[in-house]
C-alpha cells in the first residue's frame, strides 16, 4: 500500500498550528514514514498535486480573496479536509475583527497605530480584497475538525497517525480543546 | 416515595423531587447551564432536557417534578443531539470564542457542558453584533458579548441577596442584562456582594482583582470563615504562589449558603495599607528595626516598673478580630500577671456591655441568626442592617418577596427603606419612645404620647403594633445604637416587648469576636488616666481616632499589628504579627457558635502569629498561660448559648 498524500498550508492565522505540527519532534520521523508530504508552507513545494492528495490541512480562517482561492483549491484537491486549529474551526482571534468594518479595521492599522507616520491603506489592484473573517466551514465543506490554539502537537499526531492509518479520527477527552 | 427509572436504574425519590435532583441521587450527570443549587429551578437554557417515556416532547429536567413510575432517558442520540444544537445556538448568539476570554480552560461552565459533549466545533457563525462592555463597577466587569441570558445572576440578586438589581431588557437577540433601568453598574443600586460574579457560569461577569491571574484549577482553595463582622460567613480563599487571587462565598457554608458582603468579598484585595515585617524600636525619635529578642527586651524592661500599678500601670487593649484563644492569653497575661486595671477590647464592650447585664439574670435569652430565615415578621431596631452585617440584612431583604413583613426602626433612612412599606423613621435617640408606644398600642393602652415623642403618628403605631400581634413567627434584630443616657432602659423595654410579643430576639454585634471580648469581661472602656505604659494588640484593625487621642501623652507604647498606623508611627515598640488569612483561631458568631479559621498564606518570615506574640510575652514572665478558653468564654451566662 502507498503511502497516503497529504499536503498542508495556512490561511488567515499566525502559523502556530504548524509549529505545534513540528513540536511532534522525533515522532514526524515516524509520521513521514507513515505518509507523503507532499506540499506545505514549511516545504519547498506550496499547492497539493494537481493529481490530488489524500488528506488536506489547513490552518487559519478565511479573511480575503487570496484565502477562499487557497481553501477552494485545496477543497478540490483533497479527499479529506482538515481544519487545524482554533481560526480554520471557528475563525479564532482574527474574527476579532469581525466586531468591525473592515473599513474601520483598515484605518487602525494602516493609518492610525502609534509608530505609522504618513500611514495610506494599500489599493494595489494586484492584492487580495480582505473579506469578513469566516471559518472554512462557511467556505468549503470540511471533514474533520481539530481545534486548539494551537492544536497540541499529540493532538496533531494522533490525527496524523489515525489518518495514516485509514481511520478517522476522533477528538474527545484530552485532546479537545479550544484555547 | 417514587419509584422511578433513570437510565435503567430504578430509584426511590420523594414526592416533588425534580428529574435533575432524582438523576443525582441515581448518580446520573446531567449538564445544566441555567440551573444552580443555590436557585430555584428556572428552566431558561434547556440544556437539561431529557427523555421520559410517553411525553411528547424532550422534557427539561431541572423544571420537572418527578411522577411515579416515571421512566427518563439522558443518554439517547435524541437528548445528545438537542444538547449539541442547544449549545450551538448558545454560542452562535454572542462572542463565544474561547482564546480571548478570561475564564477559557476550566471556569467556564459553557465550554466544559460543550467539551462534555465532545463539540469539535459549532455549525453556525455569530452575526458579529458587537454588544456593550460595561466596565462602571469598581469591582467587577460586565461583558454583554459573553453573556447567555441564563439569569442566574438576576436570580442570585433577588432571592439570594434581596436586591433586585439586575434584571432583563428587551427580547430576542437584543435582550440585555440591566442594572435597575438601564443605568451603569457602577452609578445603579448595587450593593457590590458580587454574589452575582460568582455564579456566573461563564465569563460575562468577571472580577477585575483575580482576572488573568489564574484559573481555579491552577490556584490552591482554603475553606475558612470571613472576620470582616460577627456572622461568621463560610468563605472559600483561592491562592497562588502565596498571594490571595480572590475571595468566594463558600456554597456549603451552613450560616450563609455561599452569599458575601463587599466587606468579606472584595475589601481584603483592595488592601492598600502597608505591611509591617520588623519589630522596630525608637531610637533618638525614629523607629529602628530590631530583632524580636530585642523588642521584647525593651517591652519588659519599661514594663517591668509598672506591674502591679493598677492606675498606675499598663492600659492594655486588643482587637476583636484576634482569635478567641488570643484574647484569652492576652487578658491572663495583662489582667492577672501585669496586674493592670485597665485591660479592655476596641470594641469597648459598645454592643454588648448593656446586653450582658440582662443575660447575668435572665440567661441566654438571644436566638440563633438562623431563626430569621423561619420568620414572618422582622423588625429591625438599633442598627443598619445595609451598612453593617450586610449578610444578615440580605436574609431578611430575600424574605420580602416571599410575604415576610419588615420593619426597619431607625433615625434615618436607609438601604432598606426602598424594599418595605413598613419603615419606620422616628426622631433621633427615640427608639425607647417607640418601643414603649408599641408596648402601649398592644396592651391596648394609649400610645399617642409615647407615639407624638417618637415622630411616628398613633395610627401607624397601631397598625405596626397590630402586624407584631399577629405574627406567628416575629424575630427582632436588634443593635445597641440608642441615645447613651437611655441605652440600658431601651433594651429592657425591648426585651420585655419581645417577651410579650414572644418575639425571638437576635442581636449581631459588632466584630468577628464581639461576643468573645464580651465573655471574658474586655468590655470597659478605655481610659488612660496616670497610665505609664500602654500595650495595643491591634492585629490588622485599623487604630481608632479615638484610641490614637487617648494615647497622645503615653509615654511609653506597644503595638503589635500587622499594618503600619498613625498608631505604630507613634509607638517606642512596633511588634508585626499575621493578618486574618495568615493565621488559624476560633472565632465565636453573635448567636454563639464556634467556628475554626484556617490560615490561607503564609506570613513574611519575620512576622509572628498574635499567639506567638502574646506568648512570648507570657513566656519572658515566666509563666504559662492557661489555654482553655472556651471554659473561660462560657464561666458567665452569655446573651446567647455558646456551643
Amino acid at each position: 500500500m502507498s503511502k497516503p498524500k497529504v499536503a498542508t498550508d495556512w490561511m488567515a492565522g499566525c502559523a502556530g498550528c504548524h509549529m505545534s505540527l513540528l513540536d511532534i519532534d522525533e515522532r514526524l520521523l515516524q509520521v513521514l514514514e507513515l505518509i507523503d508530504l507532499r506540499a506545505s508552507p514549511i516545504t519547498d513545494l506550496k499547492e497539493a498535486d494537481e493529481s490530488g492528495v489524500v488528506v488536506g490541512v489547513l490552518e487559519g480562517g478565511i479573511n480575503n480573496t487570496a484565502n477562499e482561492h487557497q481553501a477552494r483549491l485545496m477543497r478540490s484537491r483533497c479527499k479529506i479536509l482538515v481544519a487545524l486549529g482554533d481560526c480554520a474551526v471557528f475563525g479564532g482571534v482574527p474574527a476579532m475583527r469581525n466586531f468591525f468594518t473592515i473599513e474601520e479595521s483598515l484605518r487602525r492599522a494602516y493609518i492610525e497605530t502609534e509608530s505609522t507616520v504618513d500611514g495610506f491603506i494599500p489599493t494595489d489592484p494586484e492584492l487580495a480584497v480582505p473579506t469578513r473573517v469566516r471559518a472554512v466551514s462557511e467556505v468549503v465543506p470540511v471533514d474533520i475538525y481539530v481545534p486548539g490554539c494551537p492544536p497540541s502537537a499529540d493532538v496533531i499526531f494522533h490525527v496524523l497517525s489515525e489518518l495514516a492509518q485509514g481511520r478517522i479520527p476522533e477528538i474527545k477527552d484530552d485532546n479537545l480543546h479550544w484555547h | 416515595m417514587y419509584q422511578l427509572k433513570i437510565d435503567d436504574k430504578e430509584i426511590q425519590v420523594p414526592e416533588g423531587t425534580t428529574v435533575l435532583k432524582a438523576a443525582g441521587m441515581a448518580g446520573i450527570d446531567i449538564p445544566t447551564l441555567c440551573d444552580h443549587p443555590a436557585l430555584e429551578p428556572y428552566g431558561g437554557c434547556r440544556l437539561c432536557l431529557v427523555e421520559i417515556e410517553g411525553a411528547r416532547t424532550l422534557q427539561p429536567a431541572c423544571t420537572l417534578p418527578v411522577s411515579d413510575k416515571m421512566v427518563i432517558r439522558t443518554q439517547t442520540d435524541k437528548v445528545k443531539d438537542a444538547r449539541k444544537f442547544i449549545l450551538s445556538m448558545i454560542f452562535s448568539e454572542r462572542n463565544h470564542f474561547c482564546p480571548y476570554c478570561q475564564v477559557s480552560g476550566s471556569d467556564c461552565e459553557l465550554q466544559n457542558a460543550a467539551y462534555g459533549e465532545g463539540m469539535t466545533h459549532w455549525p453556525i457563525q455569530p452575526n458579529w453584533k458587537p454588544y456593550p462592555v460595561d466596565a462602571s463597577h469598581p469591582y467587577f466587569v460586565l461583558d454583554h458579548n459573553r453573556c447567555i441570558l441564563c439569569r442566574r445572576c438576576v436570580r442570585a440578586c433577588a432571592e439570594l441577596v434581596g436586591n433586585f438589581t439586575l434584571g432583563m431588557e428587551e427580547r430576542g437577540a437584543n435582550t440585555l442584562l440591566v442594572a435597575d433601568l438601564g443605568v451603569p453598574l457602577g452609578s445603579s443600586s448595587c450593593i457590590s456582594c458580587g454574589v452575582c460574579v460568582q455564579i456566573c457560569p461563564t465569563g460575562a461577569l468577571i472580577d477585575r482583582w483575580s482576572a488573568y491571574r489564574g484559573q481555579e484549577k491552577d490556584v490552591s482553595s482554603t475553606k475558612t470563615i470571613c472576620l470582616g463582622c460577627s456572622i461568621g460567613c463560610g468563605i472559600e480563599v483561592l491562592h497562588r504562589d502565596n498571594n490571595l487571587i480572590k475571595i468566594n462565598g463558600d456554597w456549603d457554608a451552613e450560616i450563609n449558603g455561599g452569599v458575601l458582603c463587599d466587606v468579606g468579598r472584595f475589601f481584603p484585595m483592595d488592601e492598600k495599607r502597608n505591611r509591617l515585617v520588623t519589630p522596630m524600636l525608637r531610637k533618638d525619635g525614629s523607629l529602628k528595626a530590631a530583632t524580636w529578642d530585642e523588642a521584647l527586651s525593651v517591652v519588659m524592661e519599661n514594663f517591668k516598673p509598672f506591674i502591679n500599678k493598677k492606675e498606675n500601670g499598663i492600659a492594655a487593649i486588643a482587637s476583636t478580630r484576634l482569635p478567641a484563644d488570643v484574647l484569652y492569653y492576652y487578658k491572663q497575661v495583662f489582667e492577672e500577671i501585669l496586674g493592670s486595671n485597665m485591660v479592655t477590647s476596641t470594641e469597648e464592650g459598645r454592643y454588648t456591655a448593656v446586653l450582658s447585664e440582662f443575660a447575668e439574670d435572665k440567661g441566654p435569652f438571644e436566638s440563633k441568626l438562623s431563626e430569621i430565615h423561619k420568620a414572618d415578621t422582622i423588625m429591625t431596631i438599633g442598627l443598619d442592617l445595609t451598612k453593617d452585617h450586610q449578610v444578615a440584612g440580605f436574609f431578611i431583604k430575600r424574605l420580602i418577596p416571599k410575604g415576610t413583613k419588615v420593619i426597619p426602626v431607625s433615625y434615618e433612612s436607609s438601604g432598606m427603606d426602598a424594599f418595605t412599606p413598613h419603615s419606620m423613621i422616628i426622631e433621633r435617640n427615640e427608639e425607647l419612645a417607640f418601643i414603649q408606644a408599641l408596648d402601649a398600642a398592644i396592651t391596648g393602652a394609649d400610645c399617642s404620647e409615647f407615639a407624638e415623642k417618637s415622630g411616628i403618628s398613633s395610627q401607624e403605631i397601631i397598625e405596626i403594633a397590630n402586624l407584631l400581634d399577629h405574627s406567628q413567627n416575629l424575630v427582632i434584630v436588634y443593635g445597641t445604637d440608642f441615645d447613651a443616657k437611655q441605652k440600658r432602659e431601651t433594651v429592657q423595654s425591648l426585651l420585655k416587648l419581645a417577651k410579650k410579643l414572644n418575639a425571638k430576639l437576635i442581636s449581631p454585634k459588632g466584630k468577628a469576636n464581639s461576643l468573645v471580648a464580651e465573655q471574658l469581661k474586655l468590655n470597659k472602656p478605655f481610659n488612660v488616666n496616670g497610665h505609664k505604659a500602654a500595650y495595643v494588640a491591634l492585629g490588622d484593625e485599623d487604630p481608632s481616632q479615638a484610641v490614637i487621642k487617648k494615647l497622645e501623652n503615653i509615654p511609653f507604647l506597644v503595638v503589635q499589628a500587622s499594618y503600619q498606623s498613625a498608631l505604630t508611627a507613634k509607638a517606642d515598640v512596633v511588634l508585626p504579627v499575621t493578618t486574618w488569612l495568615e493565621q488559624s483561631g476560633y472565632y465565636v458568631t453573635c448567636d454563639g457558635q464556634v467556628q475554626l479559621a484556617n490560615k490561607s498564606l503564609q506570613s513574611p518570615v519575620e512576622v509572628k502569629t498574635n499567639k506567638e506574640v502574646v506568648l512570648a510575652i507570657a513566656d519572658r514572665l515566666k509563666i504559662i498561660v492557661n489555654p482553655v478558653w472556651d471554659k473561660a468564654v462560657k464561666l458567665e451566662n452569655s446573651v446567647v448559648e455558646i456551643d
